[in-house]
């Protein structure tokens, strides 16, 4: 296989993830196991609360690009997601997921997020 | 339409690769649509009953993706991600990191979305991750800019692959 890398940074690690997901999407479509059925659960309503939860994030900034919100209200907001965020990652991790597995392709409509 | 009987129904790594060189090696010479990895149908005719069903879709994303190939492109911040909640932080700290985010993936993208015939935003633990479909003749130009949008945002890493069959922008391809 010819070389891919067309512009890199000189610092390639950051990248050097999507190996690991491929070996375990590969795995986990071989190895069908009881437990498979579910993380398959899981993956569905997780993917769906991660939908919601950028739907209402990008609002949020939005708002409060506009300046609508008092400091407060701001406040508050960033709490509320910054424990959505933390629940969510203890959440997929316990499931063996990752985030890029929390979308739905949904053939000629295109990816859920 | 390339097929290829089923030997095996192992699914690894070598194989993926496999499949990969053989669809970049034809994507030299023409123009194709390439289907996921591992698609199976039950015989040859169903392979053609497959493609003939959808002729008219699968006629229409080959206009979309002739003359062009697939280039990917992947940005992280250079500071420790930033993607989650960082212990102690206040709300509007965590919110404008978020708004950061956002725009800093605005910078990156828009410059490459305009060179590009088409685009999408993909979903990853990236700050960026899109499909860029790019014209053979536009790709030194597309990986210049990547460039120049290197050099203007040094807080980033910016990693620009391919060239790719055109999965991304290969819609209604045959599915099982």
């Amino acid at each position: 296989m010819r070389d891919k890398v067309l512009a890199r940074p000189l610092e390639l690690d950051p990248f050097s993830g999507d190996r690991a997901r491929l070996e375990n999407a590969l795995s986990r479509r071989v190895n069908a196991d009881p437990e498979s059925v579910e993380r398959g659960l899981a993956q569905l309503v997780l993917t769906i609360v991660e939908l919601l939860r950028q739907i209402m994030e990008r609002q949020a900034l939005r708002r409060i690009d506009g300046g609508s919100l008092s400091e407060e209200q701001v406040e508050r907001l960033g709490q509320t997601f910054m424990e959505l965020d933390r629940r969510m990652e203890e959440l997929t991790q316990e499931f063996g997921l990752t985030a890029e597995d929390l979308n739905l392709d949904l053939g000629p409509l295109g990816r859920l997020l | 339409m390339l097929y290829a009987r089923t030997q095996r129904r192992e699914v690894t790594l070598d194989a993926v690769w496999r499949h990969e060189e053989l669809i970049e090696a034809l994507m030299e010479s023409r123009d194709l649509l390439p289907v996921r990895f591992g698609t199976l149908v039950s015989e040859e005719r169903a392979a053609a009953r497959a493609v003939a069903e959808r002729a008219p879709q699968l006629a229409a994303s080959l206009e979309r993706v002739r003359g062009a190939v697939e280039l990917a492109v992947r940005a992280h911040p250079r500071e420790p991600d930033r993607r989650g909640y960082r212990p102690g932080e206040s709300g509007r700290e965590y919110m404008s990191a978020k708004a950061r985010r956002v725009e800093a993936a605005r910078l990156v993208h828009e410059p490459l979305a305009l060179v590009a015939r088409d685009s999408v935003v993909q979903q990853g633990p990236e700050l960026l991750r899109a499909a860029y479909l790019v014209d053979r003749g536009a790709v030194e130009s597309f990986v210049s800019m990547v460039q120049r949008v290197q050099r203007a945002h040094a807080e980033l890493d910016v990693l620009c692959t391919g060239p790719w069959p055109p999965y991304s922008f290969a819609e209604g391809g045959v599915s099982s």
